[in-house]
């Protein structure tokens, strides 16, 4: 793929549908900035795939694809992702240590697809991090898609990627609350 | 992010650089060394100037005209297959004005053309033409006109280039540690292969630190990694069935390079790898260096100046087998880009599962790792206070006494062939610090006024 699936393939759905969607993703959003990742997790499909794709800087014309089919980030399941986090919460994982200070700002959140039991959403991200006693700070902006199944209370998450606008990360690490 | 750096102008280079090889001698060096912006730009040239810098493997340039765009030091180098199958690397530097003709990561073309006022190159560096060239250019030798050429050889798939024209060949400078690179990129028939795209990111810290962490830190390990050492519900690899880890783990050095690693008694271990490792393995391979393979669990070395390696299979089960080439590209004192670049046994490369697996243990030493991100934020800080005043004011120097003199008597002496030809203790990743001071030693000799490439 030579770059996220464009807007016109959005589907439109109802005002209410929309609604509940972007409120799942900004409560979500929240979680994630306030690194209450237990909490996070419950929000998670077991068979969740989440990945966060290599880019290339391509020529255009180029037949090779932007966002690597083959190299990740990150590309973890559900076991993995509960690890991360039980790794975490550690006092001695440093790089967390004291926490970042993260804060995403959503936006363009757009419907891609329905099936009977998910929908597949699109939204844009810039997240900020700063952390220690500095005035420094990371930008990372992106793309995501994510499908949600919906669940007797709620969404799940049960796939994601993180389409990142850098072909080279601007950042010391790209800890789970980043994406 | 900021870029600390420490430019002194009335800093003494040459004075600095004595006192390093001083210091070594007794283990020790001047914290300054990690950053300071007058040393950074004699390194660019006394040391990436005229080393034999890694750019790339050949997997990555299969077909005529596949390139890449890499680095010797800060120099942007394009790295093309021509159409008759030689390797080049030239500089991305038009011979009209000085223009930048490559503004992809990779991709395939038979020829770059300039964008500035059209100037057109082939593949291999030559001139192919420029707009109006009968009415503008009717005195011109077009044989003259010729991308600047780094020099370009190869080992075991591995690509370097150098960009002095004299010095010793790549042969020469890899020395003895050509035994060990057999062991990690010659293993099989068809030699290693590159999947995908490589991890990229920049980050605060200098190359020095990084390289010298790769090429044999396993002390480092039980402080920096507890959280990544600690994991609650993966499944565990042959790693974990080590009883005895500085016993079991080995340090060798040679005059410039140096690698450590973890054996195992059982001599079907092949670092993890499947079963049908065993069909593949390279006839090329001598008795010990197919021993040493068969014994080994996990790899990891510096090859001097700024390239690190990875190979075998991750502790507390966050993955592997992988192995992986990690370049740490200068971008300023105090500054590195990094590239790591996926490799695996090509006979591997359709067998679904272990690519799962191998991207595991991989990304586990990405930026979003289980590893590498603590380690990045502890080499950020070294830079940061390395570029401190106080430190040049008061010449303080750091500490890699470990294994000098009367300071344990734990590490032993290894001679047994199926070390290699190197210098090789055993215990040395938890006790000697032979692999830092062989780092610096290699930094000291290129940095010199008279020293030698």
């Amino acid at each position: 793929m030579s770059a996220p699936p464009l807007s016109e393939s959005a589907v439109s759905v109802d005002a209410e549908t929309q609604h509940d969607i972007e409120q799942f993703l900004y409560r979500e959003a929240d979680l994630l900035d306030r690194f209450e990742l237990e909490a996070w997790l419950a929000l998670l499909d077991e068979d969740i795939l989440l990945k966060v794709p290599v880019r290339t800087a391509r020529h255009p014309g180029s037949e090779r694809p932007e966002f690597s089919e083959a190299s990740n980030y990150l590309r973890e399941d559900y076991e993995m992702i509960r690890e991360r986090v039980g790794r975490l919460a550690k006092e001695y994982a440093w790089s967390e240590n004291p926490r970042s200070r993260v804060r995403h700002v959503i936006g363009n959140v757009r419907v891609l697809d329905v099936t009977a039991d998910t929908v597949t959403v699109a939204n844009n991200q810039h997240v900020f991090r700063s952390y220690g006693d500095t005035p420094d700070h990371d930008m990372l902006s992106a793309q995501r898609h994510t499908t949600l199944r919906a669940a007797d209370d709620g969404y799940r998450i049960t796939e994601r990627t993180v389409y990142l606008d850098h072909s080279i990360l601007n950042t010391k690490n790209l800890t789970l609350p980043l994406l | 992010m900021s870029k600390p750096q420490n430019t002194n102008e009335q800093s003494n280079i040459a004075d600095i650089i004595e006192r390093t090889g001083t210091a070594l001698e007794e283990g020790r060096y001047p914290l300054e060394v990690m950053n300071n912006g007058d040393l950074y730009r004699t390194e660019l040239r006394r040391i990436f100037g005229r080393a034999w810098n890694y750019l790339g493997h050949v997997s990555e340039f299969t077909e005529p005209g596949d390139y890449a765009r890499r680095y010797i030091g800060e120099d942007p180098f394009i790295v093309a297959r021509d159409e008759s199958g030689e390797l080049h690397a030239f500089l991305d530097s038009c011979m009209h004005r000085g223009a930048q003709f490559c503004t992809a990561e990779n991709g395939n073309t038979s020829h770059f053309r300039c964008p500035y006022h059209g100037w057109t190159y082939k593949n291999d560096g030559s001139l192919q033409g420029m707009p109006h060239m009968a009415e503008a250019y009717q005195d011109l030798d077009e044989e003259e006109i010729q991308l600047e050429e780094a020099h370009l050889d190869t080992y075991q798939g591995l690509i370097f280039g150098r960009i002095a024209d004299e010095g010793p060949s790549l042969t020469e400078y890899l020395g003895d540690f050509t035994w060990y690179l057999d062991v990690l990129f010659g293993t099989t028939e068809g030699g290693m292969t590159v999947v995908g795209e490589p991890h990229r990111w920049e980050s605060d810290h200098d190359w020095k630190t990084s390289a010298d962490n790769f090429s044999g830190d396993s002390y480092h390990v039980l402080t920096t990694h507890q959280a990544g050492l600690e994991t609650d519900n993966l499944a565990r690899g042959p790693w974990e069935e080590l009883t005895d880890f500085p016993g079991a783990s080995y340090l060798a050095c040679t005059d410039r390079h140096s690698v450590g690693y973890y054996l195992s008694e059982d001599s079907d271990t092949f670092m993890g790898y499947p079963d049908e490792i065993v069909d593949h393995l390279s006839p090329d391979l001598s008795d010990e260096q197919r021993e040493l393979f068969g014994r080994s669990v996990f790899h990891f070395g510096t090859l001097f100046p700024n390239m690190s390696i990875i190979h075998g299979i991750q502790s507390g089960g966050w993955g592997g087998p992988w192995a992986c080439i990690r370049k740490w590209n200068p971008r300023g004192p105090g500054t590195t880009e990094t590239t790591s670049w996926w490799l695996i046994p090509s006979e591997l490369a359709d067998d679904e599962d272990f690519l799962e697996d191998s991207h595991r243990g991989w990304e586990s030493l990405s930026p979003g790792g289980a590893f590498e991100s603590d380690d990045l934020t502890i080499w950020e800080g070294i830079s940061d206070s390395s570029g401190a005043v106080t430190h040049e004011l008061r010449g303080t120097e750091g500490n890699m006494q470990q294994g000098l003199g009367a300071m344990t008597d734990e590490v032993e002496t290894v001679d047994d062939p199926l070390h290699g030809p190197a210098e090789v203790t055993t215990k040395g990743l938890y006790f000697d610090e032979r692999n830092s001071r062989t780092i610096l030693q290699s930094w000291y000799e290129m940095m010199r006024e008279e020293g030698e490439a």
